[in-house]
């Protein structure tokens, strides 16, 4: 063994000479490289920020709002925000600080624009292109105008990665907006962390997603919505306040369902309630035996967290096997009036009053009011689900960008975190963790299915819950 | 916790009764011709489409729909063999061959489908409320499903051992040639075979569609146990098919029991299936039809 150790050692030291030449060859020019481009950062940071705002309500309303804003280094940027039943917005920023970027930003924006979520992707991107729009009005960052590159990805994760790859290698972008599914951003995220380009997600929320920092090394991905498990605090809490004693969860087995389970579990006083898990097979179609054990249980709640095409086979069930006295709860997904296209599935919503969450912001803001207006104007309807949080995520890029001063992912990443400290969203306060990626707080509204006027509807306004005011029912 | 076992037995004879009469064509085709026969899973779902037609679209009422499914889905199978299978058999077509014509088959039923009832589910807007009959929670839905099936069940078993067609049909699938030397018209017979089986598999799917949904896949989600039922009841024997589709029935809603206890998802539940499926064929590999107990021993000691 030794001997062939030896004479191995031998072989490798001779072809080496000329490889060693030319690694030391391309590390030589990295070098050169790399310490050109790092002459161009500035090393001071200061950071200032003014926000005075008055509202006067009258005869004539008089609104007027300030923010002013200097960030050196190595942009210098200021805000200037007046608003009398008109929205004025001034964006300047000196040039010097531009000085590191390109002569176009380009913004990466993955989002599905065919298949089966195809028609909600295409108005999505409405969001990103008003958020460009706003900026290059007002010149841009530092002069350089922003510019959307949008591909598709059909919400199918191996297309997304080939998305991701053209947009990195090809388009050579450094940061990027999107996915919007959960699935999609698990199966690029280490590709995002090998390439270190931040991306950020509208719409992908997945508690697991928390974890992809931790097991990647860096945060490379982000999101301007609430992840799952805030959602399964609200949901604990409801439980908590509503007093159920005997829970049973019936959920989908896939991430989403199996993460809903999992999240509410772990909240705190909810073991001890819980006394039988279902996970359902959604392409069985048939799950009255899986029903017989949930009356079996004599559950006082059911929590559901199913798919729509199955979930309608389970309602509709449910309701034949006379479950229809035990109060039912959902989590975000099952808002969704395409369960009403069965009218006996409906019929099960309605009569055990199914209630449940669903993140929600206040629109009566100037931030909203400036996205919603542009909408208006450019698109003349109102804005779909979502394109308010993918103008909030292509927002929170541009400032990272501005921020960074350079458009390098690895120094826009370490922007990412600090935008939320100055931006507020369409959508809300947008305050991210530097360690998760995640959104730091989300409010829910309380919705439930209710007859009206002979059909089902969504009462939105149920009630609300948030961090600091909890359960709050109307 | 008390399970509620006389409604789990329900259950599995719902479930049960689709395989039986999704397997009994399959069977059927197969016992004659001695091909698998792959697009069976799209007359399952043709049977549906076109239920939904006459119930819904033309609001003939659900019977009505079953019915007529019942009889054209039959006339689908019948023109299945005179324009594909019949001039394949006749021009010498192998097993190899028929059968992969049959998933080409299949999949130009099933886009067809597609295009002319669109992608999106649709549901049968016949409504029969849930009852309770002692400990059993039923529909009508339900009851009229396990009595379609066990009157299939009998016809068929009279049909064999009483009627002249019978008999020609069981000596047609055992010796062709042999049958027809003896003056039997098996061309009569073999479209007799395929109306039968392709109208089964209609009904079928329109028991699974009213009580489900109705999707282009619908039949392909019922075809893999009725394959099993097939092979596990001995491939060509109705009687074995028949027991078979319902022990699977059963296994498959007791295996989502065991799975739900041991915090697993019931997408396992095929695997129980196929568990028991693979267990029995090791001792009886002719299927339940092939069963007796001296095979059964010698099995054993081959197996010990």
């Amino acid at each position: 063994m030794t001997m062939q150790r030896g004479s191995n050692v031998k072989g490798i030291g001779t072809a080496a000479a000329a490889g060693l030449a030319v690694v030391l060859l391309i590390v030589g020019i990295a070098a050169g490289y790399f310490a050109g481009a790092a002459t161009v950062a500035p090393v001071t940071t200061t950071q200032t920020q003014t926000v005075t705002s008055t509202k006067t309500v009258g005869a004539e309303a008089t609104i007027t709002q300030t923010v002013t804003q200097t960030v050196t280094q190595p942009v210098t940027q200021t805000v200037t925000q007046t608003a009398t039943s008109t929205v004025t917005r001034t964006v300047t920023a000196t040039a010097t600080a531009a000085a590191g970027l390109p002569d176009k930003v380009r913004i990466g924006v993955l989002l599905p624009l065919s298949g089966e979520l195809g028609a909600i992707g295409q108005r999505m991107l409405y969001g990103a292109h008003i958020a460009a729009k706003i900026v290059n009005d007002s010149g841009g960052i530092g002069g350089r105008p922003v510019q959307i590159v949008a591909e598709d990805t059909a919400a199918v994760p191996d297309k997304a990665l080939d998305a991701v790859k053209k947009l990195i290698e090809v388009q050579g972008v450094q940061v990027i907006v999107g996915p919007a599914t959960s699935v999609e951003v698990a199966t690029i995220a280490k590709y995002l962390n090998d390439r270190k380009v931040p991306a950020i997600s509208m719409s992908a929320t997945a508690a697991a997603l928390s974890n992809l920092a931790k097991q990647y090394g860096d945060t490379y991905f982000w999101r301007v919505v609430g992840s799952d498990s805030i959602q399964a605090r609200a949901i604990a809490d409801i439980m908590k306040q509503k007093d159920f004693k005997r829970i049973v969860t019936f959920v989908v087995s896939n991430d989403y369902g199996i993460g809903m389970e999992q999240m509410i579990l772990a909240q705190p006083g909810i073991k001890e309630r819980h006394v039988l898990a279902i996970r359902y097979d959604p392409t069985k179609g048939d799950y009255r035996t899986e029903l017989e054990q949930v009356k079996a249980a004599n559950p006082d709640v059911i929590f559901y967290a199913l798919w729509v095409e199955s979930g309608k086979i389970v309602f509709r069930q449910a309701l034949d096997l006379g479950l229809e006295k035990i109060p039912t709860m959902g989590g975000e997904g099952m808002a969704d009036e395409a369960f009403f296209e069965d009218p006996r599935a409906a019929d099960y919503m309605v009569k055990t009053g199914l209630f449940g969450t669903r993140p929600t912001y206040d629109p009566n803001t100037y931030s909203y009011q400036i996205f919603y207006k542009m909408h208006q104007q450019l698109y003349g309807a109102e804005p779909s689900l979502f394109a308010d949080y993918t103008y909030d995520a292509t927002m929170v890029a541009i400032l990272a960008v501005a921020h960074a001063g350079v458009y390098e992912g690895a120094k826009i990443k370490n922007a990412l975190a600090l935008t939320g400290q100055y931006y507020i969203g369409a959508t809300g306060m947008k305050a991210l963790d530097p360690a998760t990626g995640d959104l730091l707080s989300q409010d829910y509204l309380i919705w439930r299915v209710e007859l009206k006027d002979g059909k089902p509807v969504y009462n939105f306004n149920y009630g609300s819950w948030s961090l600091g005011a909890g359960v709050v029912w109307k | 916790m008390s399970l509620n076992i006389a409604q789990i037995l329900f259950n599995s004879l719902l479930t049960g009764s689709l395989y039986v009469l999704a397997a009994i064509g399959l069977t059927l085709t197969y016992g004659i011709l001695k091909f698998p026969n792959v697009a069976h899973a799209e007359f399952i779902t043709f049977g549906a489409y076109f239920a939904y037609t006459v119930a819904d679209i033309w609001k003939l009422g659900f019977p009505s729909g079953a019915a007529a499914a019942f009889v054209v889905t039959g006339i689908l199978g019948v023109a299945t063999h005179l324009f594909l299978f019949g001039p394949l058999i006749k021009k010498g077509a192998s097993i190899l061959h028929l059968t992969v014509a049959s998933i080409g088959y299949g999949i130009v039923l099933r886009y067809a489908m597609q295009e002319v009832w669109g992608r999106k589910d649709l549901y049968f807007s016949a409504y029969y409320p849930g009852f309770d009959v002692g400990p059993l929670r039923v529909t009508l839905l339900w009851l009229s499903f396990i009595f379609l099936a066990v009157a299939v069940v009998a016809i068929f078993h009279l049909l064999l051992t009483e009627t002249k067609i019978g008999r020609a049909m069981r000596a047609t699938s055992n010796n062709p040639s042999l049958a027809q030397a003896s003056g039997i018209d098996t061309k009569m017979i073999i479209m007799l075979v395929w109306f039968l089986g392709s109208a089964l598999a209609g009904l079928g799917g329109v028991m699974k569609a009213s009580d489900t949904r109705i999707t282009p896949v619908l039949g392909w989600n019922v075809l893999i146990m009725s394959f099993a039922s097939v092979i596990f009841g001995g491939v060509g024997s109705i009687y074995g098919t028949i027991l078979a589709g319902y022990i699977l029935g059963f296994v498959e809603n007791l295996g989502v029991i065991v799975l739900v206890a041991l915090g697993l998802s019931t997408e396992y539940r095929f695997l129980l299936g196929f568990f028991v499926l693979v267990c029995a064929l090791i001792f009886a590999p002719q299927g339940i039809a092939g069963i007796t107990f001296r095979s059964i021993r010698k099995r054993w000691r081959a197996v010990g």
